[in-house]
């Protein structure tokens, strides 16, 4: 079955500030550029209406930067300073280091910056393409697809084919039941073996792990006030709720319609 | 393989080893002599932060922090940021302190002059952070010798049963599989004799702070303003927290904390809700946990007069669970990412089946994260209902899940032949340099 993916609705956007354009008079097909109507304008718009479980691009970016807020180490407005005096740095370079004001996020965008250089200018060899190709499929591939869920199964395909001929040799027949050679899996290839512990490392953002299978259970909700099932959306801004009494807590704090 | 002339420069090389497994929350650290036998009792722990109290003005480094008797609204600075080292300016200040400076004491101070080093990284550091490192080691702090590598590798070192007399031989471990929770995130290492399989290696978003975070934004949220109390939400975190063993009774727990619907209270259920009693630093530095008593809610709500002592509680349901049930479901708050079964699961995917087996067999998990209570069970039931039945599971917690790496680092230094094999001398360093160097240690 071909796997079918939901991409982010972007339908809900609506671009502020203005421009300049060249007033060729009256263009009914123009119009719907720059409605007066903004709700009117998002339910026509290309992508149509949301479906019930997307997320529109507001609620995605409020997601996003809570994560971030979430994951953040330093609290970049609070600066502390080391106490006392410093010894001085040793050398020019060593000093350069020392005085570095970065963040993780610098440098990882740093990293990701030269891998993009690397790859463009490497365009044009296309086993260096390929084999990032071949790990970016590695990658997205469903973990659960590739694990045999049952002993049968779990004896890989090429190994019980090999067993097949060995089993008709084989004149005891009791002999061939009790074997376990067919549960045992293929011994190592030390070729394999080697490129795995060759393999360089994967950068920072292609270790992360993949999102949970498409096929298993749904995202749970929880009521944005109180933690309980959230099962009522809030009408202005999408979040969950679990009740009223929440709808009111949430309206009142943390609702998005005026973010 | 080293190169040629290496074994003849590093065989000057001192016979104390620094072991550093330099932590974003602490630093695991303690000198190891060749030949030794090092246990736990050798390790330190050190937080690694610079604090500053806006109350008292008073800044603690590092193990200072032990001597703060007030933890309001303290603010912390912290040099390694997701499991990087950073920002050296602090770093250096702290490895000051803690290692060659007075607090370190007689016992673990040293000389880097005169000590090898060998230091702990994640996996999967930008290569500029790495030589940045390297640079800082050999130019700033001048050690004799440095060793710089995946502190996760080093958890190999351990004797797979104990008290076998075999086990000196088999050492490293042929497969091992780490599950490393900690402050900075969740990392998946599948090891073979030592080696990492880079290209298996898994991260996941959640660890240690993300959950304190999260804790601190709900209890902001639906009691006090707590946004500036990291320290006391850590603390609440580590007291009350716990993983439910299922989903089912997960779905049961909410259940029962639950407070019902206007017009159709429900009593909370006290063998789960609990109230914290808030340290006001005057009487006490710490709070503490008891079950729920819904009268002393209703006080605190004004809705009955006032009794007894006078107290601050933070009423704690579902947040004691739901906050660490986010190291299995991420996506509970839109992270998109499989919990730890799964990345485990997908780590193993690209691995050839053998290595599953072998590794499946021997899965150990280190890391602060383990500690909390129903951790292993719920991480033990989710994996066996992943992998298939003919297989082998072993799941075992370490010993000391939070030193085990440095002991495994620690056994690694004190067998001179091993580590003369990987060290870089800072002669060696001096003739070539940074960009050699890293390419040496990746």
């Amino acid at each position: 079955m071909p796997h079918v993916e939901v991409l982010p609705n972007s339908a809900a956007t609506v671009a502020p500030g203005w421009t300049y354009v060249v007033d060729t008079g009256y263009d009914p097909s123009k119009v719907a550029i720059n409605p007066k109507n903004k709700k009117r304008a998002a339910a026509a718009a290309p992508g149509g209406q949301r479906a019930e479980d997307e997320l529109s691009a507001r609620q995605q970016t409020a997601i996003a930067r809570r994560i971030a807020e979430l994951e953040r180490d330093n609290d970049p407005k609070q600066l502390i300073t080391v106490p006392g005096k410093s010894s001085v740095p040793k050398t020019q370079n060593a000093r350069r280091i020392i005085q570095y004001q970065r963040q993780i996020k610098h440098w990882l965008d740093d990293e990701e910056a030269q891998m993009g250089q690397a790859a463009t200018t490497s365009r044009g060899s296309v086993s260096h393409a390929g084999g990032r190709g071949a790990t970016q499929a590695l990658r997205r591939q469903s973990t659960f697809a590739s694990v045999p869920a049952t002993p049968v199964e779990a004896t890989p395909g090429p190994a019980t084919m090999a067993q097949t001929p060995t089993r008709l040799d084989n004149t005891f027949a009791e002999d061939a039941l009790l074997s376990i050679d067919q549960n045992l899996p293929p011994p190592l290839n030390s070729a394999e073996l080697e490129a795995l512990l060759a393999a360089p490392p994967l950068s920072y953002a292609a270790s992360h792990a993949a999102p949970p299978p498409a096929g298993g259970p749904p995202q749970r909700q929880f009521c944005d006030n109180c933690g309980y099932w959230g099962q009522i959306k809030c009408r202005k801004c999408g979040a969950r709720v679990c009740g009223m009494e929440c709808k009111d807590a949430h309206e009142a704090t943390r609702c998005l319609k005026w973010a | 393989m080293p190169p040629k002339g290496a074994k003849k420069a590093a065989a000057a090389t001192a016979n104390k080893t620094l072991v550093l497994d330099n932590g974003a929350y602490t630093i695991k650290a303690g000198i190891v002599s060749t030949g030794a036998t090092p246990t736990y009792d050798d390790c330190r722990v050190v937080p690694n932060c610079i604090a500053r109290s806006t109350r008292d003005k008073c800044t603690y480094v590092g193990s200072e922090l032990d001597g703060c008797r007030d933890f309001g609204e303290l603010a912390f600075r912290r040099p390694v940021e997701k499991g990087f080292i950073v920002n050296w300016e602090a770093e250096k200040a702290i490895w000051e302190h803690e290692l060659m400076g007075e607090a370190a004491g007689a016992w673990w101070r040293c000389d880097p002059t005169e000590t090898n080093l060998v230091l702990t990284e994640k996996p999967n550091c930008p290569k500029e952070l790495q030589k940045n490192c390297d640079e800082v080691v050999f130019e700033q702090f001048e050690f004799a010798a440095y060793y710089r590598c995946v502190g996760a590798t080093l958890n190999a070192y351990h004797a797979p049963t104990a008290a076998s007399s075999l086990a000196s031989q088999s050492l490293p471990q042929e497969c091992l599989l780490i599950v490393d929770t900690s402050y900075s995130d969740t990392t998946i290492l599948p090891l073979y004799n030592g080696k990492l399989l880079q290209s298996a290696v898994r991260r996941l978003t959640v660890g240690g702070k993300l959950l304190t975070n999260y804790l601190k934004e709900l209890s902001s949220l639906r009691h006090y303003n707590m946004m500036e109390e990291t320290y006391l939400l850590n603390e609440i975190k580590e007291a009350v927290s716990y993983v439910v063993p299922s989903s089912q009774q997960f779905a049961r727990d909410l259940e029962r904390t639950w407070k019902g619907r206007v017009g159709d209270r429900r009593e909370l259920d006290a063998s789960i809700v609990v109230d914290y009693v808030l340290p006001d630093y005057e009487n006490a530095i710490h709070g503490h946990a008891r079950p729920h008593d819904a009268a002393k809610s209703r006080m605190r709500r004004g809705l009955q007069p006032l009794q007894g002592p006078r107290e601050d509680l933070l009423p704690l349901g579902n947040e004691r669970f739901a906050v660490p049930e986010l190291l299995f479901n991420p996506s509970d708050i839109g992270i998109q990412e499989a919990g730890i079964p799964g990345a485990v699961m997908e780590s193993l995917s690209v691995l050839p089946e053998a290595l599953k087996v072998g590794l499946l067999a021997n899965v150990v998990v280190v890391g602060g994260n383990s500690l909390i209570a129903g951790f292993m069970e719920r991480l033990e039931t989710e994996l066996r209902a992943l992998v298939p039945v003919g297989y082998l599971l072993n799941v075992t917690r370490a010993d000391d899940a939070v030193k085990h790496t440095w002991l495994g680092g620690a056994r690694f230094a004190s067998e001179q032949e091993r580590l003369r094999e990987v060290l870089v001398t800072k002669a060696e360093y001096d003739e070539r340099g940074s960009t050699w160097l890293v390419k040496r240690f990746s």
